[in-house]
């Protein structure tokens, strides 16, 4: 019986062991962002409807934000527009877009035909800032409260995501 | 007909070498071979499963340009690795920075030499003092 016990104690000690690093493995497709509840990274960046002019990230401090990595190539970007439509109509955050390893011309030919969701389009060229958020694809969306820091982020957006999940970050804080 | 399956052999096994990093090579050759230790220690998050080395994937680019510039602008190993977890988290990395992921594996070793150590003594002292439970599993003391 005796000799039993150890190989029994030590198949428990690993089920323990997987069972923890099952758990806090990472998901395969969903990275985390590392940024939630960091300051948003500051950048400075052409404007992409002012010629010459600069995006600087600062002169939004003071209100809700978010910040959509967005591009023309990219399929979801053109599925999302009419929910970043929606919410600017809304009025309750205002929206940044970071045009990520794009096309000037295209960018603007989207905006275009599309309308534009945007305060204001920072051109991320080479994708610096991109870096600095975190981004490995688009679209990308962080939500960024009056403070600067980062409360949420998420990939697509989709009109039910925003009402249910970011919508209330706004307004708990708001009330 | 050896010669030319050696031939065939070698070529073969030069594959893996091509290279997807089209970038020139770094002055330095000891800051070269930084940057390609590190771009092998970085997890594409555009295509996961590749190393940031492997893939033209955009962000690989992307990452791959910031690695170059700060292994030039003199960052250590540690600064370019603690550069990216803080903005991509811990999972871009592809060797975990964990002593204990890292020992396990001897501690393993040495835990299981020396159960194996013990048993095989006890084992000879039974043996020693009676011949007649030959074969029969040693009674643990």
């Amino acid at each position: 019986m005796n000799r039993f016990i150890i190989p029994l104690l030590v198949f428990g000690l690993l089920v323990v062991v997987f069972g923890i690093s099952l758990k806090h493995a990472p998901e395969k497709q969903v990275v985390k962002s590392a940024l939630i509840g960091k300051p948003a990274p500051e950048f400075s960046l052409p404007d992409l409807l002012q010629p010459g002019a600069t995006v600087n990230s600062a002169a939004f401090k003071g209100r809700w934000v978010l910040v959509n990595v967005w591009a023309t190539w990219c399929v979801e970007c053109r599925a999302e527009h009419p929910t970043l439509l929606d919410i600017k109509q809304q009025g309750k955050v205002i929206i940044v877009g970071l045009n990520y390893q794009d096309k000037d011309a295209d960018a603007r030919q989207w905006l275009a035909e599309l309308g534009n969701p945007y305060e204001a389009v920072a051109v991320d060229r080479e994708g610096r800032a991109s870096i600095d958020y975190g981004v490995y694809g688009a679209p990308e969306n962080f939500l960024v409260n009056p403070a600067g820091v980062i409360v949420h982020k998420t990939w697509g957006l989709t009109p039910d995501y925003w009402r249910t999940t970011m919508l209330p970050l706004i307004e708990g804080t708001t009330k | 007909m050896t010669r030319t399956m050696v031939v065939a052999f070698l070529a073969l096994c030069s594959l893996p070498v091509l290279a997807i990093d089209p970038a020139p090579l770094l002055p330095d050759p000891v800051q070269q071979a930084r940057y390609v230790d590190l771009i092998h220690q970085l997890r594409c998050l555009q295509c996961q499963g590749e190393t940031v080395a492997d893939t033209q994937a955009m962000f690989a680019k992307d990452i791959r340009r910031q690695v170059r510039e700060m292994v030039q602008a003199g960052k250590s190993d540690h600064e370019v690795r603690q550069y990216m977890v803080d903005r991509y988290g811990k999972i871009i990395l592809l060797r975990p920075e964990s002593a204990w992921l890292w020992l396990a594996p001897a501690l393993f070793l040495l835990g299981g030499i020396a159960i194996a150590w013990r048993v095989l003594r006890q084992r000879r002292a039974l043996l020693a003092t009676d011949t007649s439970e030959v074969g029969d599993e040693p009674e643990q003391s």
